[in-house]
């Protein structure tokens, strides 16, 4: 930390006791006021947000938690299955994800020969910029229809004992298909990150491990995974924000069930994004308004949450890695 | 560090995936700009957009943008006044109304909703239905597709052992509103335990995004029901069922059966709102062909607005019956006449 911070302050001021030159003023200003415009964004999101769930806030309390359902011809609201669907899909897509993306960027990274490597690394970023309602309509019209017919039966006549895996849906919407279509689309952003992590492994070490005769899983094990094992959980929480705040994708292969919390992952449900989306634009009173903003509070919290949590972890492992927080 | 690196493709994917997205989104009509000069900018129901989309090309005297953004949409930005017209197929209700501040709502157009079936071994547009037996589908009464309830009404048909899945919209929309409108003064159980809205809590069935979400999942599923615009069936190849009528009739929704549902409104006063509602029309020879699933669509415009002239002037011609013939192919027929003098007099009001 030390090192860190004495090149820091050098940098700041290249000439230790002469005045700041102007230039050196106008950057300090510039980038100071860049600073304070994100960190005064996200006061005013999360005042309006705050401000427009109080209506809901005051007449559900915190029962809005676990109330299941969406009746707004009869006021009865609640975000309960938002949050079940919206973690059942992101966590999911993260359990999914992860081992393929780590598989991805250890073969670019390692195994993969040079002229498989740039073309391969582009197709993998070129995921990242379909649109996601693109990605959506894929999932209803090919993905769906094809794990209903295929994955969702096999899965069931096999593993039905588990209860995750229940009776397979009728239509090829709900959890499970979300679930999928979350893990196509946080994938780039894992592997991509890991890529770069595993390229930022000392050349020395590796080939050290090499001359002291280790095969290459030997080296990939030893060296490569521990060094890069703080920045893998970053990019996976990384991946898991997105997923979490994936709204149009999601809605559109969940099967928009607002009404059910089940163990059974065939079946339809809605996530706290795709809820907002859908509704939004069409709520019918003041109080559906005010709903929706408390379940855009409570994405906040939750994104929040994460990320902190995600800051911790990787500075715990940083630190007993004996490494500075990358 | 290597990480610039990868900080560079990233930012370089996302402002694709930004760019990409909000030319999709530009492509689609949906940025709804403040208009200027001879222009007027709408926004709302997806059910009107196509006829929107037809008078557009024919009207000259001023350009029409127009998002199909849904109705709820529409209303929420014509009570912003961020649109000079809102459309709504469901009327407002008394908290949009108030919300809106001083908007009147003007009948301007005329189609149906329609219940559309994928049963295996059935031919399209062959299964009959009754409001009672649609509403205790979509309450999870009835399951199966050889359901007796069902095989009493299709006495030819030979009907499968099959799970029926009711699909219904996942969006707030105005067909979800026409369709439990119906069902609520069909089946009582329906009206006291889910209500009519323009989304409601739905007793069992999957949800679709949208009328090509619904479509989509219909299509491509054995054994679903579903509801969607007129329009949307003709282009989607769906098979369409039959409904009976109050006078006894199954009927598909035609131009004719939906102008004979709007006779409704000849002999029912307009109140002053022009909330009408001709879902399932009474039981007497006037509506032996009525479809009982039709419903009118609003423009709603602000009483005093700067673009008054122009607002009046398009609706005006939206009204009369070149316009109103135009959009006869994608099954919206043509209004009755004390609908179209009632909502004249409605845009009479309305001044700069």
């Amino acid at each position: 930390m030390s090192t860190v911070g004495a090149t820091g302050e050098a940098a700041r001021r290249p000439f230790p006791g002469r005045r700041a030159r102007l230039g050196d003023v106008l950057l300090q200003g510039v980038a100071g006021l860049a600073a304070l415009g994100a960190f005064v964004l996200i006061c005013l999101i999360a005042y309006k947000v705050v401000d427009g769930s109080r209506l809901s806030l005051s007449t559900f309390g915190l029962g809005f938690l676990r109330h299941v359902g969406w009746d707004p011809v009869h006021n009865r609201l609640g975000g309960a299955s938002f949050l079940f669907g919206t973690a059942a899909t992101s966590l999911g897509a993260l359990l999914l994800a992860t081992p393929l993306a780590f598989g991805i960027a250890l073969y670019l990274t390692e195994l993969a020969p040079r002229w498989i490597r740039g073309p391969v690394t582009a197709l993998v970023e070129t995921l990242a910029a379909i649109p996601s309602v693109v990605i959506g309509l894929w999932g209803v019209i090919v993905l769906g229809p094809v794990l209903r017919d295929h994955v969702m039966p096999a899965l069931h006549s096999t593993l039905g004992f588990i209860p995750l895996l229940g009776t397979p849906s009728a239509t090829g919407t709900g959890i499970f298909t979300a679930t999928f279509v979350l893990t196509i689309m946080i994938l780039p952003i894992v592997s991509s990150i890991s890529c770069e992590l595993f390229l930022g492994v000392p050349a020395e070490l590796k080939e050290a491990a090499l001359g002291l005769g280790a095969t290459r899983w030997e080296m990939v094990r030893g060296v490569v995974v521990p060094y890069a094992r703080g920045g893998v959980a970053a990019a996976m929480i990384l991946g898991l924000g997105r997923a979490v705040g994936e709204a149009i994708a999601v809605a559109q292969v969940i099967g928009g069930v607002d009404n059910l919390v089940s163990w059974n992952l065939f079946n339809g449900g809605n996530t706290l994004a795709g809820k907002i989306a859908l509704e939004f634009q069409s709520s019918t009173s003041s109080l559906e308004t005010s709903s929706l903003f408390y379940l855009a509070l409570i994405l906040l919290v939750f994104s929040l949450v994460m990320n902190v949590f995600a800051q911790v972890v990787v500075r715990r492992v940083a630190r007993r890695q004996g490494l500075v927080a990358r | 560090m290597p990480k610039n690196g990868m900080l560079i493709r990233i930012t370089l994917a996302l402002a694709a995936a930004a760019v990409v997205s909000t030319l999709a989104v530009a492509g689609a009509g949906a940025a709804p700009a403040k208009s200027s000069g001879g222009s007027l900018t709408g926004a709302g129901s997806s059910l009107i957009a196509p006829a929107v989309a037809v008078w557009s090309q024919l009207y000259k005297n001023a350009t029409i943008n127009y998002a199909a953004i849904g109705s709820g949409g529409g209303i929420a930005q014509i009570s912003a006044r961020n649109v000079d017209f809102g459309a709504s197929d469901a009327p407002l209700t008394k908290s949009q109304g108030d919300g809106c501040h001083g908007c009147v709502q003007i009948p301007w157009a005329l189609t149906a909703t329609s219940p559309v079936v994928n049963v295996p071994g059935v031919a399209a547009d062959k299964l009959r239905l009754t409001g009672t037996v649609l509403a205790n589908i979509y309450l999870g009464n009835v399951t199966q597709w050889n359901d007796p309830a069902i095989k009493q009404l299709n006495p030819g048909l030979k009907l499968p052992n099959t799970k029926i899945t009711p699909v219904h919209r996942s969006d707030g929309s105005g067909d979800t509103y026409v369709f439990t409108n119906y069902l609520s003064k069909v089946n009582k159980t329906w009206k006291s335990k889910v209500g009519c809205a323009t989304s409601v809590s739905w007793p069992t069935g999957v949800g679709g995004n949208k009328n090509d979400g619904v479509a989509a999942i219909v299509r491509s599923t054995p054994g679903t029901i579903g509801y969607v615009s007129v329009a949307y069936t003709i282009a989607n190849h769906l098979s369409l069922a039959r409904l009976k009528n109050a006078a006894g009739q199954y009927v598909l929704p035609t131009i004719n059966t939906i102008e004979a549902s709007a006779q409704l409104v000849k002999s029912a006063k307009i109140p002053a709102n022009n909330k009408i509602s001709i879902t399932n029309p009474p039981k007497s020879k006037e509506y032996e062909h009525a479809y009982p699933l039709a419903t009118f669509t609003y423009v709603i415009v602000p009483q005093s607005s700067p673009k008054a002239v122009q607002l009046k002037a398009f609706v005006t011609w939206a009204l009369g019956s070149r316009a109103q013939s135009s959009i006869k192919r994608l099954v919206f027929a043509p209004m009755p006449s004390v609908v179209v003098k009632k909502a004249k007099s409605t845009l009479a009001t309305i001044h700069s």
